[in-house]
């Protein structure tokens, strides 16, 4: 088997160009290493033969100076796609064919890109180790027993195997860049704002966002420019002011770095702890100001996530009714019965769970009591975050709390997986741009990863130090 | 009725007649074949996001405008949550807290305002097609621009309820912001009505899905006859929703209302503020002129009769053509006889609309002017008009081809009425004994001997010169 998904875009795009390969060639080199890898299951829909299509009429077209030119892609099955079968991992829309696509979709088939299926997750993006997901977990790619992470755990997972090099995920709390960590992969979680999010079924509207998952940081940024167009469909979209561009000579010694102290706190793993401080001395070596500094509000961020995010999907998935698409059920006496038994039998044990919270909390006095009140301090965060990039051009972290942990564990505890999101919601809650960059192995070969946090619409610092380090620690597409 | 007070408080829903949807692109209008006009997000697909119609929120700024309502500069959207099978995103967008036209009034004849609470814009849902114990759902109407208007509790009888509505609908007609057909839904009222002996207000029973007006007010007599039966046998009321059966004139009770509904509101995450500048207020504002209110009083001082100020304000396409002339001298007066007699029928005969007419304005004004100054009779008026209104000729030529001859000479005039008056010997005594009728009978019998051709001013003014000699 030919091991052109390995080589670098810009290697690729010379071998298409000079007609050393075919787009068919990296078609079928994906989906041998899919069939090879089924086990890891990170696919819910593979879109073979319409991939083959595509491919094939590339043939025909002009080799572009585009890098994403015939590039295999892979999108989270959470996001729409025409003709091609969309679950969310939910057996509520087991059946369901959109009849358009999503406009990152769009802008990725006019760069020619060629969809190669359709990534697991947790269902309907609820959950962060995959394991909510009607069609089962997505394993770790550095060790099966263990969770991929989530929600994006399929997206993730298959980057991290090659299969193919770059997919789409969506973060509402840190299912990008988590499962990222745990997987070893660059993932990019945007400005709110910055990408379309028509086309993304909705988890919580108010913090859902499309980002690219990738083998590199220069990898990352080119996809994100891809997808960041202005879209009109999206009123709550700006769309991307300018091209990121990457310099490879950044100056470190003018570089302001404030690390929060709840990012540093006793419920983080030794180990992480760990490398994290070595990237630190990296880059105070370098000359750069790191500071600790108090964040306010950064230990509350979980519990007004869950008000606000869980009220918001509590409404977002009340279409799910059975009446114009999706799982219906047979068995029901009259229209509530039938609501009744179509969303009990269609959706998840998490999904009803949160969809119940949603809903009290939206209920009666409770919306002033929770969720006014938690927009009022989601405020209130925003600006201390504010506040702290007046003074800095960077926040960094550790991306989670802890190391990939075995399948099935924590599944009895509902809380889990929000505290497995206590690094990573609060950039969510502040509508900020946050890339996990993988910055080295635990003693037991999993992946350990860094947040690196800048202010709104100002991914292209991220990108520039995120470069840096890259290189720096030579880590960049290596886990095998 | 008896000691009881009616308190009657109306939130009417109207269709706006935008050229889109309010949420999506997709074509307003609601008679297209069903299920033809609809997308993805008229649908409520999963990933869809509402985009929203600037032209309704201008037609909400027109509105609240014309209703003395101040308005929201600073608003958003809320969700309003809810399961039903014509709902298909399982919410409604709809405004709650931050409603586009809030504190107006309309004024009724007599002088009483009727307080609007609130003017708010909200998505129509599909409708529902019940069949053989089926339900078909068309979704055209998903997603159509609706306003609705909240009425203060300040009506307190029938008849002042239908003169709101009636006012109401002749304003939205006048701002081209609804058609308000009750009869096809673009216009809906839901009436509350409560009864009460002391200030404070009774139990309220809302009255849903009446289809005109006229059943409104039925149903507003025959509810508080009802409540008032209930109460002075010392029974209670609950609160209630009813509907109207116009064949029993009684109202029949469609459910009791549940205590705390919940609708589970919030603010719609998926459309930012919406900011309305003063300068948009004031464009709007400029587009506000002759209100149907207004044109009565200049129509009642332009010499119009009452009964015709009506109908010309009824039929908004007159109005609008009579006031191209409101600068001029034209008669009003016969300029309304004529759009409402000879040009009403013609245009009935006809079957055609006056707007397809496109009666140039110079022309319509000379032919008032000859009716006015009775050039011309209305006898002459029918003969030509049918000439006149499908050509670019003349009167005078359209005379002349007909071979109406409108003599101007006033002596061939003189001898047929001195003959009149010889052969009329008892009318022309009755006319010197003081009878009237006398009079118009010998101006019948000349206008029989000319033919017409002499003007009808002509035959007065030289009869009149000669029987007083």
């Amino acid at each position: 088997m030919s091991n052109y998904l390995d080589l670098s875009l810009e290697e690729i795009h010379t071998l298409l160009k000079n007609k050393t390969i075919k787009p068919i060639d990296l078609v079928n080199e994906c989906f041998s290493k899919i069939e090879k890898n089924k086990d890891y299951n990170c696919y819910i829909t593979l879109n073979k033969e319409q991939a083959e299509a595509k491919a094939k009429e590339l043939e025909n077209v002009p080799v572009s100076d585009d890098l994403l030119f015939g590039i295999p892609i892979a999108i989270k099955d959470n996001i729409i796609t025409k003709d091609l079968k969309t679950t969310a991992a939910s057996h509520m829309l087991y059946n369901f064919v959109p009849i358009y696509d999503a406009y990152v979709v769009k802008l990725l088939k006019q760069h020619n890109m060629i969809i190669i299926g359709k990534l697991n997750m947790d269902e309907f993006a609820m959950g962060s180790s995959n394991q909510t997901s009607y069609y089962g977990p997505v394993k770790n790619p550095l060790n099966k027993d263990l969770v991929s992470g989530g929600s994006s755990g399929g997206s993730a997972c298959a980057v991290a195997l090659g299969m193919p090099f770059l997919s789409l995920g969506t973060d509402t709390g840190g299912s990008i860049r988590q499962p990222s960590s745990f997987c070893g992969v660059v993932g990019m979680k945007p400005t709110y704002g910055l990408v379309s999010r028509y086309g993304l079924i909705a988890f919580a509207s108010s913090l859902d966002q499309i980002g690219p998952i990738t083998r590199t940081v220069k990898e990352n940024a080119l996809l994100l420019n891809a997808i960041s167009e202005k879209d009109s469909n999206d009123l709550t979209q700006e769309g991307k002011k300018e091209e990121i561009k990457i310099t490879d000579d950044i100056d470190l010694s003018k570089l302001k770095i404030a690390i929060p102290k709840f990012y540093l706190n006793d419920k983080i793993d030794k180990e992480i702890l760990n490398k994290f401080n070595e990237i630190k001395s990296l880059l105070t070596s370098k000359g750069c100001q790191i500071d600790v500094v108090d964040i306010k509000y950064l230990e509350n961020s979980v519990s007004l996530y869950q008000i606000i995010a869980l009220g918001e999907a509590s409404s977002n998935l009340a279409r799910y009714d059975g009446i114009r698409y999706g799982y219906s059920t047979t068995k029901f006496t009259d229209i509530n019965d039938f609501y009744k038994a179509t969303r009990s039998e269609g959706f998840g044990p998490e999904v009803k769970r949160r969809l119940m919270i949603g809903s009290y909390l939206l209920s009666g006095a409770n919306a002033k009591v929770y969720y006014e009140k938690a927009l009022k301090i989601r405020h209130a965060m925003i600006e201390e975050f504010h506040n702290v990039f007046h003074a800095y051009d960077y926040i960094i972290g550790p991306t989670t709390t802890t190391l990939p942990y075995p399948l099935g564990a924590n599944n009895d505890d509902p809380n889990k997986s929000f505290i497995d999101d206590i690094l990573t919601i609060p950039v969510n809650m502040a509508g900020l741009p946050a890339l996990n960059l993988p910055i080295g192995y635990s003693k037991d070969n999993l992946a350990i990863g860094m947040q690196i946090i800048a202010n709104r619409f100002e991914e292209n610092k991220i990108y520039n130090l995120a470069n840096y380090l890259e290189q720096a620690l030579n880590l960049g597409g290596k886990h095998e | 009725m008896s000691n009881y007070k009616i308190t009657v408080g109306i939130e009417v829903h109207v269709e706006l007649k935008t050229r889109n949807k309010v949420f999506s692109e997709v074509l307003n209008d609601t008679t297209a074949p069903v299920n033809t006009l609809v997308n993805e997000i008229d649908l409520g697909y999963p990933g869809t996001l509402p985009s929203l119609n600037e032209n309704v929120i201008n037609y909400g700024i027109l509105t609240s405008l014309a209703l003395n309502c101040t308005v929201t500069k600073h608003m958003h959207f809320d969700r309003k949550n809810y399961f039903y099978p014509d709902l298909p995103k399982g919410y409604q967008i709809t405004q709650l807290n931050t409603p586009i036209g809030t504190n107006g009034y309309i004024t009724l004849n007599s002088g009483k305002k009727i307080g609007i609470r609130e003017l708010h814009i909200e998505e129509d849902t599909a409708k529902s097609l019940h069949q053989d114990n089926k339900t078909f759902l068309n979704f055209n109407r998903a997603g159509v621009p609706l306003l609705e208007i909240v009425s203060s509790p300040d009506i307190n009888s029938k008849e002042e309820a239908g003169e709101y509505l009636e006012k109401l609908k002749e304003l939205l007609l006048y701002l081209e912001v609804s058609d308000c057909k009750m009869e096809e839904g673009s216009m809906r009222a839901d009436v509350n009505v409560s009864i009460s002996k002391t200030n404070d207000l009774g139990c309220r029973i809302e009255l849903k899905n009446i289809g005109s007006i006229h059943e409104i007010k039925d149903a507003i007599e025959q509810e508080a006859l009802r409540q008032e039966q209930i109460l002075s046998n010392n029974g209670t009321l609950k609160e209630q929703t009813r509907k109207y059966d116009a064949s029993k004139k009684e109202t029949i009770l469609l459910r009791n209302k549940e205590v705390g509904n919940d609708y589970r509101y919030f603010k719609e995450p998926d459309l930012p503020y919406v900011d309305i500048t003063d300068e948009q207020i004031e464009t709007i504002r400029k587009k506000l002129v002759l209100l149907p209110d207004e044109r009565r009083k200049i129509y009642l001082s332009k010499g119009i009769i009452p009964i015709n100020v009506e109908k010309i304000i009824k039929n908004k396409e007159y109005s609008d053509y009579l006031n191209n002339f409101i600068d001029t001298d034209l008669d009003f007066k016969v300029a309304s006889n004529l759009l409402l007699g000879d040009i009403s029928s013609y245009l009935n005969k006809e079957l055609i609309s006056f707007s397809s007419l496109s009666l140039d304005k110079e022309r319509f004004k000379s032919l008032v002017d000859s009716l006015s100054s009775k050039k011309i009779s209305s006898k002459i008026l029918k003969e030509i008009l049918s000439s006149y209104l499908t050509t670019t000729d003349s009167i005078d030529t359209i005379l002349k081809s007909k071979g109406i001859n409108l003599n101007d000479n006033l002596s061939d005039l003189e001898a047929i009425i001195k003959q009149v008056i010889i052969d009329n010997n008892e009318a022309v005594l009755d006319y010197h004994n003081g009878k009237e009728k006398a009079f118009q009978y010998l101006i019948g019998m000349t206008m029989k001997q000319t033919k017409s051709s002499f003007s009808p001013q002509a035959v007065k003014d030289t009869l009149k010169k000669l029987l007083d000699n």
